[in-house]
C-alpha cells in the first residue's frame, strides 16, 4: 500500500509538472500580451518587457518560473493588481474559494445522499418522482441560473440573505453561493444514489442480510449505501472539480473576492502570472482528489485495495 | 479493524455534515447580532459606490485605470485639485508664482499633514516625480511627464539623463520649483492628475514592495482615508480623513466602494439600499430611463474607426468620405446604445478643454462629417471613378463586447445599404488582440476609441501626427505635422489664443480627410439616490470626485 501511494504521488507531481509546461506555452501562444493597452509606445512596452523579464527567450523564463516557485514565489501580477505578487493575492482569497466550495461540496453530497436514499426506498412513489424532477432541474439548470434566482427570490424579494458577498458577514452572505453552487451536485449524486441503491437493495446480499433479521438504519447505512457508496465516490470527484469551474460564474455574480473570479479577470487583461497559478493551483486540487479517491475505495471497498496491492507490488 | 476504519468513514461523511447542518444555526444567529450593529451604524453618513472593476494600483506613478484613480483621488491630493466645471484650483498648493515666460512655476505648499502625521513637503512631490520619469520605474504614465513640459523630462524618461536633472526642485520644505522645456497652458490642470500626487520618501522606503497594499502601507493627505484595502480587494473603505486640511468642508463620514460585475445584482443591490451611486449596463437603460434617480454622464471617450491608408482603395480620400458619412449615428447613440453616449462629428470629444476664452472647445468649433448619405454615395461615386473599381471589400476588427458588436452590425449594414458593392465584414477579438492588431498595422477597419489623458485637444490631435504610435491608419501630412509641434512647444505654445485657433485648424485638417470617422462620444448611465448630491463627474483625469458629495 506505501510502495503503491509513493508511486501515485510521483506521477502525480510529474503530471503537474507537464501541466506547468503546457500552460506556460498556451500563455506564450496566445495573443497579445499584458502590455499592449493603446495608450503605450513600443518603448514602453520594451522598458516594461525588460522590467518584468518577459523580453527572455521562453526557456529561461520557464527556468526562472520553476526555480521561483519552488521556493514559493509565483511572481507578481502584470496587470490586475499591479506589482503585488501572487502569493499575497491568492493568501486571502484561496480560503474563501475553498470554504464556499466546500460547503457546497458537503451540501449538495448530504442532501444528494438523502433523496437519493428517500427515491430509492420509496421507489415508484411520488416521492420517487418528485426527486427526479428535482434532479433533472438540477442537472440541466447552470450553476448562475440559480445564483440570479436566488438573490432575486430570497436576496432581494424576501430580503432573507445578503445580495452580495460581505466579508463582515462571511457565513451569511455565503449561503446563496453556497446553494448555487451545490445544485449540480446534489441533483447528480441523488441520481446515482437512487440508481445504485436500486440496484443494490435488489442484490442477493442485501436479501440474505434481511432475512438474517438485520433492518431499519443499519441495513440502509451497512450494507446498502455502503456498497452503493463505490460509484458515487467515482463521480463526486469530477463534480467536486465541476464546483471549482463552476464558481468561476459564481464568484462573479456574487462577487466573492475567491481565485475564480480573480482568474477571469487575469484571462481577460493577460495576466500571465495569475493564470499560470491559478490554474496551476485548479490541477493540483483535481490531482489531489483523484489521489484521495484512489485511496478512498480502498477503504470502501477492500476487494479493490487487495486488487492493486496484488498488481502493484 | 478494517470494517471499523470504513464505517467511521461513513459516519464522518454524515456527521460532518450534519455538523455543518448545525453550524447554519450558530452561524446565523452571529450573522442576525452582526446586521443589527451593522444596522447601527448605516445612519452615519457614509456612501456606497459600486465600480465595476477592482482597483489594478494605489501607487500613484503605476497607476493606469479610471478606479484607481478614482480612488487614490479620494485619499490622495496633488498640487491642484479641479473644482465642479473641471477648472483647476489650489490644493496642497497654497499660492504659485509664474515667471512671465510662463516656464517656471514656484509652488508654495500649505501647512498639510499625511495621516501618519508627518508633514507633507516639496521633496515628497519631488521624490515622487523623479519616479514618474525613472526607466527603472518603468510608469506606463511616464510621458505625461513630456506632456506637461517638465525640463529634462523626456530625456530621463529616454534613458539618456540621470533622474536628477528634473526640472523639478524643493527649495525649501514648502517650496517647489518647477522649471518647464516650454509654456504648457494646462500645467496647473495637469497638476491635478494622479502620476503627479506626492509619496513621501521616508514612508515609501519604510513599506518597500508593500507599499500601496494595506490600510497601513497607504498614506492620505485628502479628503478620505482607506479603513479597509487588499490587493484586487471587492469591497474598499474609507472613512474621513480629519486631519485633511480642508475637513470642514467634507461632509461624508465616509465611502465604501463594491466592486459588482453583474448587472443584474448591481441594480438589485442598488434597489435594496446597499448602494447609493450604481452604473447602469446599456441593457439596463431602457428600464431605468424614466426613474428620477437614472443621470446621463458625458464620458470623455470618444469612438471611431479608423481606416488603414496602407490598404488599397482607402488612401483615397473620398472613399474614406463616403465611408464615413454614410451610417446614421443619430441611431447608433439613440437605438442602440441608449446610454446617453452623443453623436460624434468632431476629433475632439466635447466638454474636454476649456479654451483661453473660458468657452468649451466645441463651442467654437465646427462640426465634421455628419451623416449624409446622399453625399457619402456622390463621394462613392467620385472614388470608383478615381479607383476604377467598382465593389469593395473590407474587414471591420471590434473588440468583443456587446456594445461594440452591436455598433459594428449596424454601421456594416448602414454601409453596405448606402453604398452598393461595399462588402464589409466582421472580425470579433479580445480587446488587447484588436489594440494589438491596430498597432501593427495588421487591419483594413477597425473600431477603437481614445480616452483623454488632459484637459486639451492635444491629448487626441497629437495621435496623428506622422510616426505616432496611435496613428493606426499611417496618415501623414507635413502642415499638420507642423501645426501640432509648434502648438506643442514651439512658437504657437507661447501665444494661446492663436494656438487654440490653430487646433481647431488642425482639427479640421483631420476631418477634412477623413482620417477617422467619428461615431460617438460615449456616455454613461449612473443611478444615484435622490438624498445624494455633490458628487462631481469629470471626463477627463479623475472621473468622480467625492469631496463635497452630501448623503442625507
Amino acid at each position: 500500500m506505501k510502495k503503491y501511494l509513493l508511486k501515485r504521488i510521483l506521477i502525480s507531481i510529474a503530471t503537474l509538472l507537464i501541466i506547468l509546461v503546457i500552460l506556460f506555452l498556451r500563455l506564450e501562444f496566445m495573443p497579445g500580451s499584458p502590455f499592449n493597452d493603446e495608450k503605450l509606445t513600443t518603448a514602453q512596452v520594451e522598458l516594461l518587457n525588460a522590467k518584468y523579464g518577459l523580453d527572455k527567450p521562453v526557456l529561461v523564463r520557464f527556468g526562472n518560473y520553476v526555480k521561483n516557485m519552488l521556493t514559493g514565489d509565483f511572481g507578481v501580477s502584470y496587470t490586475i493588481s499591479k506589482n503585488t505578487p501572487i502569493s499575497t493575492l491568492l493568501m486571502s482569497r484561496l480560503p474563501i474559494s475553498v470554504k464556499i466550495g466546500g460547503q457546497a461540496v458537503l451540501l449538495g453530497t448530504f442532501f444528494g445522499l438523502i433523496l437519493g436514499i428517500i427515491a430509492a426506498l420509496k421507489h415508484n412513489t411520488i416521492w420517487d418522482t418528485l426527486t427526479t424532477v428535482i434532479s433533472v432541474i438540477g442537472v440541466s439548470l447552470p450553476s448562475y441560473v440559480f445564483a440570479l434566482g436566488l438573490s432575486y427570490t430570497l436576496g432581494f424579494k424576501f430580503e432573507l440573505f445578503p445580495l452580495l458577498y460581505s466579508s463582515k458577514l462571511p457565513f451569511e452572505s455565503s449561503i446563496l453561493p453556497t446553494i448555487s453552487l451545490s445544485m449540480f451536485t446534489l441533483a447528480s449524486i441523488a441520481r446515482f444514489t437512487r440508481t445504485e441503491m436500486i440496484e443494490v437493495m435488489g442484490s442477493d446480499y442485501i436479501q440474505l442480510a434481511e432475512s438474517k433479521g438485520i433492518s431499519g438504519i443499519h441495513l440502509i447505512v451497512r450494507h446498502q449505501l455502503r456498497n452503493a457508496l463505490i460509484p458515487i465516490i467515482t463521480v463526486l470527484a469530477p463534480l467536486i472539480v465541476g464546483l471549482m469551474t463552476g464558481s468561476l460564474v459564481i464568484e462573479k455574480i456574487f462577487s466573492i473576492p475567491g481565485i475564480g473570479s480573480l482568474l477571469v479577470t487575469a484571462i481577460q487583461s493577460n495576466d500571465y502570472n495569475v493564470i499560470i497559478a491559478i490554474a496551476f493551483i485548479y490541477s493540483a486540487m483535481y490531482i489531489g482528489i483523484m489521489l484521495l479517491v484512489d485511496i478512498l475505495y480502498g477503504v470502501i471497498d477492500p476487494r479493490i485495495r487487495l486488487a492493486k496491492e496484488e498488481s502493484h507490488e | 479493524m478494517k470494517k471499523i476504519i470504513s464505517l467511521l468513514m461513513v459516519l464522518m461523511l454524515l456527521l460532518s455534515v450534519t455538523a455543518c447542518g448545525s453550524n447554519d444555526t450558530a452561524g446565523s444567529t452571529a450573522a442576525e447580532s452582526t446586521t443589527e450593529a451593522a444596522a447601527g451604524s448605516e445612519t452615519a453618513n457614509i456612501l456606497k459606490v459600486q465600480i465595476d472593476v477592482e482597483v489594478a494600483s494605489m501607487d500613484p506613478q503605476i497607476a493606469t485605470d479610471g478606479t484607481s484613480f478614482e480612488v487614490m483621488g479620494d485619499v490622495t491630493e496633488g498640487l491642484y485639485s479641479v473644482d465642479a466645471a473641471g477648472s483647476p484650483i489650489l490644493a496642497m498648493a497654497e499660492s504659485v508664482d509664474k515667471s512671465e515666460d510662463g516656464l517656471t512655476y514656484t509652488f508654495h505648499l500649505r501647512d498639510a499633514n499625511w495621516s501618519n502625521g508627518t508633514p507633507v513637503t516639496a521633496n515628497d512631490f519631488v521624490f515622487a516625480w523623479k519616479r514618474l520619469v525613472d526607466p527603472a520605474t518603468a510608469s506606463e504614465y511616464s510621458f505625461i511627464a513630456e506632456i506637461a513640459g517638465i525640463k529634462n523630462a523626456s530625456a530621463i524618461i529616454a534613458g539618456e539623463m540621470p533622474v536628477e536633472e528634473l526640472g523639478a526642485v524643493a527649495q525649501d520644505d514648502k517650496t517647489l520649483v518647477v522649471t518647464l522645456d516650454f509654456p504648457v497652458s494646462y500645467f496647473e490642470s495637469l497638476m491635478s492628475f494622479n502620476s503627479f500626487f506626492p509619496v513621501n520618501e521616508a514612508f515609501f522606503t519604510e513599506t518597500g514592495d508593500l507599499f500601496g497594499t494595506s490600510p497601513e502601507t497607504i498614506l492620505a493627505n485628502g479628503p478620505f482615508k482607506i479603513s479597509a484595502y487588499e490587493p484586487a480587494a471587492t469591497t474598499i473603505e474609507l472613512v474621513k480623513n480629519e486631519d485633511y486640511w480642508d475637513a470642514d468642508a467634507v461632509q461624508l463620514d465616509g465611502i465604501e466602494y463594491q466592486v459588482i460585475k453583474e448587472a443584474q445584482q448591481t441594480m438589485l443591490a442598488y434597489q435594496n439600499g446597499d448602494l447609493d451611486v450604481a452604473n447602469l449596463a446599456g441593457e439596463q437603460v431602457e428600464q431605468f430611463k424614466a426613474d428620477p434617480e437614472f443621470n446621463n454622464v458625458v464620458a470623455g471617450y470618444l469612438w471611431y474607426i479608423s481606416p488603414n491608408q496602407t490598404v488599397a482603395g482607402l488612401e483615397n480620400v473620398n472613399l474614406r468620405k463616403a465611408l464615413a458619412l454614410s451610417y446614421d449615428k443619430a441611431a447608433i447613440v439613440n437605438n442602440i446604445l441608449k446610454d446617453g453616449s452623443i453623436v460624434a462629428d468632431f476629433a475632439i470629444p466635447t466638454l474636454l478643454a476649456t479654451g483661453p476664452d473660458g468657452k468649451d472647445y466645441r463651442e467654437t468649433a465646427g462640426t465634421y462629417l455628419s451623416t449624409d448619405k446622399a453625399k457619402a454615395l456622390e463621394y462613392y461615386n467620385t472614388a470608383k471613378a478615381e479607383l476604377g473599381v467598382d465593389t469593395f471589400s473590407y474587414t471591420l476588427i471590434v473588440e468583443d463586447t456587446e456594445s461594440a458588436q452591436n455598433v459594428a452590425q449596424f454601421i456594416q449594414s448602414e454601409i453596405q445599404t448606402t453604398l452598393p458593392g461595399m462588402t464589409i465584414t466582421i472580425e470579433t477579438m479580445p480587446k488587447k488582440n484588436r489594440v494589438e492588431r491596430m498597432q501593427d498595422g495588421d487591419f483594413e477597419l477597425g473600431l477603437t476609441r481614445w480616452g483623454p489623458d488632459y484637459a486639451d485637444p492635444m491629448t487626441y490631435l497629437d495621435m496623428w501626427t506622422t510616426g505616432s504610435s496611435n496613428n493606426y491608419g499611417f496618415w501623414s501630412n507635413a502642415d499638420y505635422d507642423a501645426i501640432i509641434q509648434s502648438a506643442k512647444n514651439g512658437e504657437l505654445a507661447l501665444d494661446l489664443e492663436a494656438r487654440w485657433e490653430a487646433l481647431k485648424q488642425a482639427e479640421a485638417i483631420v476631418m477634412d480627410e477623413a482620417v477617422i470617422f467619428p461615431v460617438y462620444q460615449k456616455g454613461n448611465a449612473v443611478m444615484i439616490k435622490s438624498n445624494v448630491s455633490g458628487i462631481e463627474f469629470h471626463s477627463v483625469g479623475i472621473n468622480r470626485i467625492y469631496k463635497n458629495a452630501v448623503k442625507n
